[in-house]
Formats: structure tokens, C-alpha cells, sequence
């Protein structure tokens, strides 16, 4: 039961942004959606994608993807179960950081 | 989703309205110019039979309504297959089932209707008074004078339609336009004159 994910998508420029995040959201058990482009190149764009939910289906938030023209480049963070558990910083994070 | 829904995603993503707009006034006013030609020059041949006018003239709107759509149809393919392979190429992924791929396929036929409806709905339009003089409304001669002034009423229209997407003075365009369409006729009647 994924609750979380968080995607690294290359799109279109068209479909926008706004048609994106709306086609998530109508989506089964997706209840809220943000997409944030954090780079335009001329003919695509990155764009960061958070879809939230009581019980998010990876695979067909894939196939809406595919059918806007969009690609998964990587899945960045899945949280599954009954709660989110947010990531924890461990004192090796912080060193490796360092 | 609906159809009409579907419709406007695809002529939304395809940015295809502009393009179309401009094959429409293009092909409405050469449509609206060669039945007006047709009319003048049945004028000038002093034509009795309206059967003449009507089956020439649907003759013309059939020939630019087909050329229309073929032409306009494979040129917007064209294009628009070179624009998804280099979109492709920088997604690296194939977009053919996709709404970008769909899109594209359907801008090029809508243009493709666009430019075959537009003159030979014009041109339809034009031949309407001798539909008319043939069922016995009204003499040729009247038809004749109705039909140019419909065919300057369409391109004064255009006009006004093209002042309007450009935010500017419509009557000044639509004036223009009919300008235009009357240095048609007055050249049509001068060769009559001339003649």
C-alpha cells in the first residue's frame, strides 16, 4: 500500500505542468499531487513529482505518465504502510555530507 | 473522457488553433474569389441558365475542398513527423501511443478539414441565391448581384474576423479585405467592358 512517491520525470513541454498534476490526481487512490519543474531544456523538461495517497498504484500512475508523453527517469523515495515514515538523518549522513 | 473534451486536449497540446485560423481565412477568401470569378465571368458570357453557375461552382467548391484537405493534410503530417521524431530523440522514448502522438495526428487532420471546408463552404454559401433563382424565387440577373454581394460580404467578414484575433480596428480590416475583393470585380467588369 504505497502511501508516498516521489518521481524524477522527463516530459514535454506540452501536456503543461497543470494537465499533469490534474490527470494524477484523478487517478484511484491518489488524494493530492505537486509537480515542480527544476529544469527547461528546448524541447523537454525535469520535473520532481510527489503523489500522495491512501493507496497509490505505481503502475498505473506509470501508464498515465506514458499516455501524457512523460518518462520516469527514477523513483526517488516510495513510502508504503499504514503510516509515512519520513526519512531519518543518521549521524553517517551527516558525516558523508561532510 | 468526453469527445469534445478530447478535442480541444488535442488541438490544446498540437497548438494547432492559430495554423488553422490562418488556412481558414486563407481558403474562405480564395473560396469566396473564385466563385465571385465564377459569377462575374457567367455575367460577362450573359449566362440565362442558373445550372451553369450552380453546377460549375459546386464543381470548384468540391475541387478546392479535396485539394484542400489532401494538401493541407500531408504537408501538416510532414511537419508535424518531423517535429515528434526530434521530440523523441530527446525523450529517447517512442511517443506514438502517447496524447503528445495522438495530438499530432489529429492537428494534421483537422487541419486538413479546415482547409477543405473553408473554401468550399464559402463558395457553397456564394451559389446559395442561384439555388434559390432556380426554384423560381428570383431572376438570374438578381442572383447574380446577390451572389457578388455575398461573396463581398464573406470577405469583409474574414476581415472583421481577422481584426478581431489581432485586438485591432475590425471595420478597418474587414474594410481592407473588401477592398481587395473589389478590385477583383472591378477588374472582372472592366474586361466585360472592354470586351
Amino acid at each position: 500500500m504505497i502511501r508516498r512517491l516521489i518521481l524524477d520525470v522527463l516530459k514535454p513541454h506540452k501536456p503543461g505542468v497543470v494537465e499533469v498534476a490534474e490527470a494524477l490526481s484523478h487517478l484511484e487512490g491518489v488524494e493530492g499531487v505537486n509537480v515542480i519543474i527544476y529544469e527547461i531544456d528546448q524541447q523537454v523538461e525535469n520535473a520532481k513529482v510527489v503523489i500522495a495517497g491512501s493507496s497509490i498504484d505505481f503502475e498505473s500512475i506509470k501508464k498515465k505518465l506514458e499516455e501524457m508523453g512523460a518518462t520516469i527517469h527514477s523513483v526517488d523515495e516510495v513510502a508504503a504502510g499504514k503510516i509515512i515514515v519520513e526519512e531519518v538523518r543518521t549521524p553517517q549522513d551527516r558525516s558523508a555530507r561532510m | 473522457m468526453k469527445f469534445l473534451e478530447k478535442i480541444r486536449r488535442y488541438i490544446r497540446i498540437s497548438e494547432v488553433a492559430p495554423i488553422s485560423r490562418r488556412y481558414f481565412i486563407m481558403n474562405a477568401f480564395d473560396g469566396a474569389t473564385t466563385v465571385l470569378g465564377i459569377v462575374i465571368g457567367a455575367y460577362a458570357a450573359e449566362i440565362t441558365n442558373e445550372s451553369w453557375v450552380i453546377w460549375s461552382g459546386l464543381g470548384v467548391s468540391l475541387a478546392m475542398g479535396l485539394s484542400g484537405f489532401v494538401g493541407a493534410y500531408m504537408t501538416e503530417e510532414a511537419e508535424r513527423e518531423k517535429k515528434l521524431n526530434a521530440l523523441e530523440k530527446s525523450m529517447l522514448t517512442e511517443l506514438t501511443d502517447s496524447v503528445v502522438g495522438k495530438a499530432s495526428r489529429f492537428a494534421s487532420l483537422w487541419a486538413g478539414i479546415v482547409d477543405g471546408v473553408s473554401p468550399a463552404l464559402a463558395a457553397v454559401v456564394c451559389l446559395t441565391p442561384f439555388f434559390l433563382s432556380s426554384h423560381g424565387l428570383f431572376a438570374i440577373n438578381s442572383a447574380i448581384q446577390l451572389s457578388v454581394a455575398m461573396a463581398l460580404s464573406i470577405m469583409f467578414l474574414l476581415g472583421v474576423f481577422l481584426g478581431k484575433i489581432s485586438n485591432r480596428n475590425m471595420l478597418f480590416h474587414g474594410a481592407k479585405m473588401l477592398f481587395v475583393g473589389l478590385i477583383i470585380t472591378f477588374i472582372f467588369f472592366m474586361l466585360k467592358i472592354t470586351q
